[in-house]
């Protein structure tokens, strides 16, 4: 295993599929000279040249149109939107055509696209670049949306999503580029729709994805050592479809959930896990399941006002403690 | 005919409740079969039948306690199955006493029969008595008749299945919500109150009257300024014992601080090392060894007095306190001076968490030669233990604190943690001990020392 950056992690595995398949391009702004705006594709329009690496003017929903149709004529386009908040541009491409051509078509002919796209807040750029809108296309059946919280998973979910003969949204995290992880080397996918319990636990389960799923981990091992609490974690990577299994089954173990995201609260993917779990694990909950979101405003370019409105780790540990749960026992270091 | 006896399963144990029959009346049983569940004051243990037969009769109905020895029920050809109720007066009357039990006493019309009383001739009520007893319903249902209860889900499914009325309960959750634990409390407060007092004079028999049956089951929503609160089996057999200890061990204590910056480096070394997977080792595993090897050259403090002489064990095993909910239980590691630092580590981890989920057995808990009680975690600059009999001294383990300590003259920031050891002082005196405990310090501050 190799130790490496989340963006090193997208950025070998692009190169990768590339060389793999040659049906494979990409396409975007800014991705080709000037290499992405978050350095993904740096040095790829060098190796594969201007037809596989693809610049294109400011016109989402030009080039999300034009990939939807290279997908439907066999190519296996992906595409960078430099942000997630520019896809309202490309709203309709992936709604009303992306996600239903497969169905509407009878069959014929499937749409082998993948949307990579960074999202979140934190970074001061205020409210119209800062924004985290998985949902909106969690909401639509005929896309698929994964969502990795490391580097590890960004490259087996990447692989796997442009293997995938349906549209997947592939949702990075701007402040996630940097970290670092292992990352399996060799051939290393991961299957859509299964979550991971990042770490057992059972006093509670904290339900995440993406950064927050991070910072869930850090909390989880915190709560650990300062309270002798058992927090597992589970990072539920794909958004659509989702892993009922594994979250039911880790709350009918520990017996209450928190539900962490950094999306805004009300209808958000938080919303969606919560009335799984009323559905599926009720008689085994021993209190109300929390969530813990971003605050319900666009988010403020302040940097202590931005980082008022997004989820914290102290919201977390309030959380936690509004479950009350008694301390456990043991007399013992 | 056979008789199934109430076997003797732990040291300590004088009486068990059948915590759940696996057999009916009827059914065929093979030798070795578990025919019940029997609590005893440390864990729930299974009960094997030692005949092949038919279970002809239960004597002794699930909650209800009888002591060792007791014949608790009956097995056969299948001949005598059928009369439930008259046949009883084939048998020598058993000696279970009724009045505390939750589901007989006094609704089914026998109650007041005085502890120990022998049971009367007449057909054993109990037998077609409804499992619950109506409840008085207007203490109940006066004060609790409109209130909204609040339940978890798992508590209202626990409470289901457990056949409880969550009208009984109060819960401990925000907003009075009933939680799982109070569930878990409440059955082992019902679980005590079906104890019947045991025929001993003793510590243990005197809370026993006053929580006879409806008490318990009716009262409990309704408390007044004060509430009874009945002992579990457990909590009664810690109370006996640590009173018999603090009565007949004339107990002394030596003190000191030990220097643990190294022991905990050492441990963090350990830990980094330490594999996916593989066991992290605490501070408590690294005194347990310490006092191990200590034990080893003072034999004396690893003794026990009995009847005017001194029992040297051959054996240096470690007990180790953990505090569960409702008690405290104290399991050992066996050997614990040859075992390395991981192994007790693995072991220590094993107990504890089997001391949670109430699996000791008896062989956990029995033969300790030495104990540790430890509340580093709990923060506390010191305390004392009282011993736990029959061994001759116990250590207390306070918090490892940052101090300036001098050193060289100079204000040096060290860990520093305080232990005490009670000790008999009928075998124990007070040099042996400190020296015993400068062996202790001097090995964890040698840490190294802790690893040949």
């Amino acid at each position: 295993m190799a130790e490496m950056t989340y963006r090193q992690a997208l950025h070998d595995t692009l190169r990768e599929e590339l060389q793999r398949d040659e049906n494979v391009f990409l396409i975007g702004e800014e991705i080709g000279r000037f290499e992405g705006s978050y350095k993904i594709t740096a040095g790829l329009l060098q190796e594969f040249g201007p037809k596989r690496v693809v610049d294109t003017p400011i016109c989402e929903n030009g080039f999300v149109g034009l990939a939807i149709g290279a997908a439907m004529l066999g190519l296996r386009p992906i595409v960078e939107i430099m942000t997630i908040n520019f896809i309202a541009l490309a709203m309709d491409e992936i709604v009303n055509h992306a996600a239903k051509i497969y169905y509407m078509f009878g069959g014929q002919c499937p749409v082998p696209l993948v949307i990579r796209t960074p999202g979140g807040g934190g970074q001061q750029l205020s409210a119209t670049h800062s924004q985290n809108l998985e949902v909106w296309f969690a909401h639509v059946p005929g896309l698929k949306v994964v969502a990795p919280s490391t580097p590890a998973d960004a490259r087996g979910l990447l692989r796997t999503a442009v293997r995938d003969d349906n549209p997947v949204l592939f949702l990075e995290n701007l402040a996630l580029y940097n970290t670092r992880g292992e990352v399996p080397e060799g051939d290393y996918t991961i299957p859509i729709g299964k979550a991971q319990v990042m770490k057992e636990g059972h006093d509670l389960t904290i339900i995440s994805y993406s950064r927050m799923a991070v910072v869930a981990l850090d909390v989880a091992r915190r709560l650990e050592q300062e309270r002798q609490l058992s927090i597992e974690v589970v990072d539920v990577r794909s958004l659509r479809p989702l892993d009922h299994e594994t979250v039911v089954n880790s709350v009918k173990k520990t017996n209450r959930a928190i539900i962490f995201e950094e999306d805004w609260r009300s209808y958000g993917v938080g919303a969606e896990l919560a009335a799984t779990l009323q559905e599926e694990a009720f008689d085994y909950l021993d209190a109300p399941i929390q969530r813990v979101a971003g605050a319900e405003v666009p988010l403020p370019y302040s940097k202590p006002l931005e980082q008022a409105a997004l989820p914290s780790a102290r919201q977390l540990v309030e959380a936690v403690d509004r479950l009350a749960i008694r301390k456990r026992r043991v007399v013992y270091a | 005919m056979p008789e199934v006896t109430m076997p003797r399963l732990s040291d300590t144990m004088q009486e068990g409740t059948i915590a759940r029959w696996l057999k009916k009346p009827g059914d065929r049983v093979e030798r070795g079969d578990v025919l019940a569940e029997i609590e005893t004051d440390k864990a729930t243990m299974e009960l094997q039948a030692y005949e092949s037969g038919v279970l002809e009769k239960i004597l002794v109905q699930e909650g209800e306690s009888a002591p060792i020895g007791q014949v608790i029920a009956l097995i056969g050809s299948g001949a005598g199955v059928a009369d439930q109720g008259g046949a009883s007066a084939a048998h020598p009357a058993p000696q279970t006493t009724t009045a505390s039990s939750v589901t007989g006493g006094g609704a089914a019309g026998s109650g007041g029969s005085g502890l120990g009383t022998p049971q009367e001739a007449s057909p054993r009520p109990r037998a077609t008595a409804p499992v619950e007893v109506p409840r008085p319903a207007a203490p109940v249902g006066q004060e609790n008749g409109d209130r909204v209860i609040k339940a978890s889900p798992l508590a209202r499914r626990l409470a289901e299945e457990h056949n409880i009325d969550l009208r009984q309960i109060r819960g401990s959750g925000p907003g009075g919500r009933i939680v799982r634990d109070d569930i878990e409390a409440f059955l082992e407060s019902r679980r005590a109150a079906a104890v019947t007092a045991p025929a001993e004079a003793g510590v243990g028999a005197a809370p026993a009257p006053p929580v006879a049956a409806p008490a318990a089951t009716a009262e409990v929503g309704a408390a007044p300024a004060e509430e009874l609160v009945p002992l579990s089996r457990m909590q009664a057999t810690i109370a006996r014992r640590l009173t018999e200890s603090k009565q007949t061990i004339p107990h002394f204590y030596v003190s000191t601080e030990i220097d643990m910056t190294e022991a905990l480096a050492l441990r963090r070394q350990l830990n980094e090392s330490v594999g996916e997977g593989g066991v992290k080792v605490s501070i408590n595993d690294l005194i347990i060894k310490a006092c191990a090897l200590a034990l080893e050259k003072f034999p004396e403090v690893n003794s026990s007095y009995r009847d005017g002489q001194f029992v040297r064990h051959q054996a240096i095993n470690v007990g180790i306190a953990v505090d569960i909910p409702h008690g405290l239980v104290v399991p050992v590691i066996r050997d614990a001076n040859l075992k390395g630092v991981r192994t007790i580590a693995r072991e220590a981890r094993a107990l504890i968490e089997k001391a949670h989920a109430g699996k000791l057995t008896p062989a956990d808990l029995s033969g300790g030669t030495f104990s540790i009680s430890n509340m580093g975690m709990l923060d506390v600059s010191e305390f004392i233990a009282v011993i736990n009999p029959p061994e001759a001294a116990i250590m207390a383990v306070a918090s490892v604190r940052r101090t300036f300590v001098p050193i060289d003259d100079q204000p040096v920031l060290r860990d520093m943690m305080h232990v005490t050891v009670s000790a008999d002082h009928r075998i124990l005196y007070g040099a042996t001990v400190a020296r015993f405990l400068q062996e202790v310090k001097r090995l964890l501050q040698n840490p190294f020392s802790l690893l040949g």
